[in-house]
């Protein structure tokens, strides 16, 4: 039996009828990471005593004959931007090198009362900055399907894992696509919950009125599992919402009529710089629906146009923000001489800031304090601000009439090292399809479909706010379709 | 909308950056393209709009404070203070801020 392509229900299955243990499921992965990952780097550290030593006492539960959550004993990669008590977190960063985690992250204490086992922390773009893990300062993750080519960022470590058999699940964060981009380019599943359903308490923020965690997994039921786990209201994360507020329901309830289904297909999405095998595989996935009974509408979303744009003004000067509190005083890289008394303060900043930060960071730094800037501040910020209130009510208007908006993830395949790294534009523009996801607050998610020469598409589905658990059922539709 | 090297010094101080010679020159055209491309903002009518403050549409969370929550864990107190590049006893050792 091959343990390192089961899925969490396949692995939950076995565990729970004693056909494998779950020292044997971790060590399985630890040996495809040994044999595989030097050329992949998917990881940034590993946790191999620790998952060990956890999935022996998951064993020792199960042959004592307790029931056990559906997570236990099951391996799962977690991104280097999230935080795990006593292990490292760097965020890809040289300013974060050496920084050990003094609590868990919300999301992982969540994950540590099912008993889950904890693989490794994964590679990605420092900070979460980028789409392709080119900007790690530990060097790039490849992709498992063509060693040549990126696997999308900024959670491509995260992809990366699931996809090669280094773990079964993952979680990623996504700010304007970091979880969706890499689950597209690496042909797994990757879902951002609703802003709100799922606490960043112990996510290293990057813009925080856009970060979201989720999972990224072998399938939509995966990814349903883990996100019934990791949601809901934190009081150390004041923009989490409870369950009964976003009225959610359970995954495994019901199934949805592929014939209640309106599906909106927004025209602005299918225009100039989409990869036309790309859409010729979106375009059958729809007739598909079509032919099985779901109604099908063009809708537009007028001022999609303006996302990307507004997405580099908001992000930016939130980041800036939210970066400060990297200083070299507290904690991180610093210049700080322990022996020399009359080194200035502002030069342990300037100096301590300017070697810690990888240049991406520092010219997002550097272009959010130029937008909150007086003078600017009104002219970019509150501009963009207001362009966002219109994006969101493109969406609000289309959700009247749809249940969910079908769009490709992203407008190519997987990339070639070095391709976009000169140009930032160019490398923005990889995330054009998902920035307006995270823009709106609304959830978002990235199923693979049919491949276009031998790479990985992915397929995109956008939900109305809090309607995860709606969006998670229809992938599911669409998934089973398209096999 | 091009910046100068000077522009870019001057951000460069308020964001705490110190930049190499080389780089202020690499900054200032990649900034002026990110800065050009965001421009493309001007063409949208945003009279009468109210803009978004935030992720969600909640007001004034609040929590109570609560000592035996967080850094009351003395285990958590130590790994802060260790992380901390300069520390004597309890404290974070910093230069000296007045001149």
């Amino acid at each position: 039996m091959n343990l390192n392509v089961l899925t969490i229900k396949e692995a939950h299955k076995l565990l729970e009828k004693k056909e494998i243990t779950s020292v044997e499921l971790v060590k399985a992965h630890f040996n495809e990471i040994k044999k595989r990952d030097k050329d992949i780097r998917a990881f940034l550290s590993l946790n191999e005593e620790g998952a060990l030593e956890a999935a022996k006492k998951v064993d020792e539960r199960i042959s004592r004959g307790e029931p056990i959550e559906m997570l236990a004993g099951i391996p799962a990669a977690i991104k280097d931007n999230i935080s795990i008590k006593s292990a490292k977190v760097t965020a890809a960063s040289k300013i974060l090198e050496n920084y050990i985690a003094p609590y868990d992250a919300t999301v992982i204490k969540k994950l540590k009362e099912e008993e889950a086992i904890f693989i490794g922390k994964t590679n990605m773009d420092e900070f979460a900055m980028g789409s392709s893990t080119e900007n790690s300062a530990f060097g790039p993750t490849r992709n498992p399907v063509d060693l040549e080519r990126v696997p999308g960022g900024s959670s491509g470590g995260s992809a990366a894992a699931v996809k090669a058999g280094f773990s079964v699940y993952a979680l990623g964060s996504d700010t304007g696509g970091s979880i969706r981009q890499p689950a597209g380019f690496c042909g797994v599943v990757g879902f951002k919950p609703t802003y709100g359903a799922v606490s960043r308490h112990g996510l290293i923020a990057m813009a925080s009125s856009l970060d979201q965690i989720g999972p990224i997994a072998r399938n939509v039921d995966d990814a349903a599992a883990v996100f019934e786990i990791i949601r809901g209201v934190d009081e150390l994360d004041s923009t989490s919402v409870s369950p009964a507020t976003a009225g959610w329901q359970d995954y495994w309830d019901s199934t949805l009529d592929i014939e209640e289904i309106k599906i909106g297909v927004p025209r602005e999405y299918f225009i100039h710089g989409l990869n036309p095998e790309i859409e010729k595989n979106i375009k059958s996935v729809i007739s598909k629906l079509e032919k099985e009974g779901a109604k099908i509408e063009e809708i537009s979303l007028p001022y999609s146009e303006w996302a990307l744009a507004t997405y580099y003004i908001i992000m930016p000067a939130e980041a800036s923000a939210n970066l400060a509190r990297f200083d070299g005083i507290k904690y991180g890289y610093s210049t700080m001489n322990k022996e020399e008394k009359l080194q200035s303060l502002l030069d342990v900043y300037l100096q301590s800031r300017g070697k810690g930060f990888g240049t991406e960071v520092r010219q997002r730094i550097m272009l959010g304090t130029y937008i909150l800037s007086a003078g600017y501040y009104d002219a970019y910020y509150t501009r963009a601000q207001r362009v966002r209130k219109l994006i969101k009510q493109d969406f609000d208007h289309a959700f009247k009439e749809v249940d969910v908006i079908l769009t490709p993830t992203s407008p190519t395949t997987a990339f070639k090292f070095g391709e976009k790294t000169q140009d930032p534009l160019s490398m923005y523009l990889a995330d054009i399809y998902t920035v307006s996801v995270n823009l709106a607050g609304i959830p978002g998610i990235s199923i693979p479909i049919e491949e276009v020469d031998g790479l990985p598409v992915g397929l995109q589905l956008i939900g109305k706010n809090f309607d995860d658990v709606k969006l998670l059922k229809i992938a599911k539709i669409i998934e089973t379709l398209s096999k | 909308m091009a910046l100068t090297k000077k522009e870019i010094e001057k951000i460069a101080e308020l964001a705490r950056l110190e930049l190499g010679e080389k780089e202020k020159e690499k900054f200032a055209e990649d900034l002026s393209s990110v800065l050009g491309y965001v421009q493309k903002l001007s063409e949208v009518n945003i009279e009468k709009v109210e803009p978004i403050t935030g992720g969600t549409s909640l007001e004034s969370v609040m929590r109570k404070d609560d000592e035996t929550k967080c850094i009351s864990d003395s285990q958590m107190r130590e790994q802060i203070l260790r992380a901390s590049p300069n520390r004597k006893d309890d404290y974070f050792k910093v230069p000296s801020i007045l001149e």
